[in-house]
């Protein structure tokens, strides 16, 4: 697994690419945890290039959800559709402080309202 | 890669089994789901069961990980090609744990291998094997 942290509209973003698993999931959970120091609002996941994920990814989604809800929220961006179906299995589909988006435009668009 | 190389076999039953055998470390996982992965296509499943497979393992394995407490015993697997259905059965030689009373680094997610394994896959036993180690099946059935 790859991870590349930067900012979509000053919303912390980081692309996670290839497998996050139970061996890969503290680099994940570092990363989330580097993004939450600066108190954002939501934080962006792009997942496009994730091929694989497991309850030792998900379990940082989920602990980031919990971080953020109320405030925010954490966005997926592009999940393949094995990664989607994981996340409705899971129960985070339907969670409050998480969003899935298709395109970056929505996400933007959601940024936006999380501003106003 | 000395110690993970697959080897053929066969079951009372007739069926055809497929051992892989590596030291139970979380960085041996990968490793596995190339594995589970061959053994998936070869059997004749879609990219979406394969995909539900390499996770069920992966957290079956993951727990056997946890039972190991770092020593690295082997975990060994096995792939049972059945007329109808695929069974993976992974047995590490750690300390049997109840499932549910174990999670790793994410505290908040306190067993969510388990449920996973049981919403992906057509079976899953759990069992207590004679030297105290654990033994899970995860079973995909076909054309029923």
């Amino acid at each position: 697994m790859r991870l590349a942290s930067s900012q979509l509209a000053h919303i912390p973003l980081i692309v996670i690419e290839g497998e996050c698993d139970h061996g890969s999931a503290k680099a994940l959970h570092a990363a989330v945890e580097d993004a939450l120091s600066a108190d954002p609002r939501a934080i962006l996941l792009d997942m496009e290039k994730c091929t694989y994920i497991d309850s030792g990814g998900i379990s940082v989604l989920l602990g980031a959800v919990r971080r953020l809800r109320g405030s925010g929220w954490l966005g997926v961006l592009a999940p393949n559709d094995n990664v989607r179906r994981l996340l409705e299995i899971v129960g985070l589909t339907v969670d409050t402080g998480f969003r899935v988006f298709d395109d970056p435009l929505d996400a933007s668009l959601a940024l936006k309202d999380l501003g106003d | 890669m000395e110690n993970t190389t697959p080897t053929a076999d066969s079951s009372s039953e007739g069926g055809r089994c497929l051992r892989f055998s590596v030291k139970a470390q979380a960085a041996k996982l990968a490793e596995i789901r190339r594995f589970v992965e061959e053994v998936g296509y070869e059997f004749g499943l879609d990219e979406e069961r394969v995909f539900d497979l390499k996770v069920a393992v992966s957290e079956a394995c993951a727990n056997a990980v946890q039972h190991s407490g770092g020593t690295h015993a082997p975990l060994e697997l096995c792939a049972w090609f059945h007329p109808n259905r695929l069974v993976f059965e992974i047995a590490d030689s750690g300390d049997f744990r109840v499932p549910q009373a174990e999670r790793s680094a994410g505290a908040d997610t306190r067993g969510l291998g388990l449920p996973l394994m049981v919403a992906l896959m057509d079976e899953v036993r759990i069992r207590k094997t004679r030297g105290g180690g654990t033994n899970v099946t995860l079973s995909v059935f076909t054309g029923v």
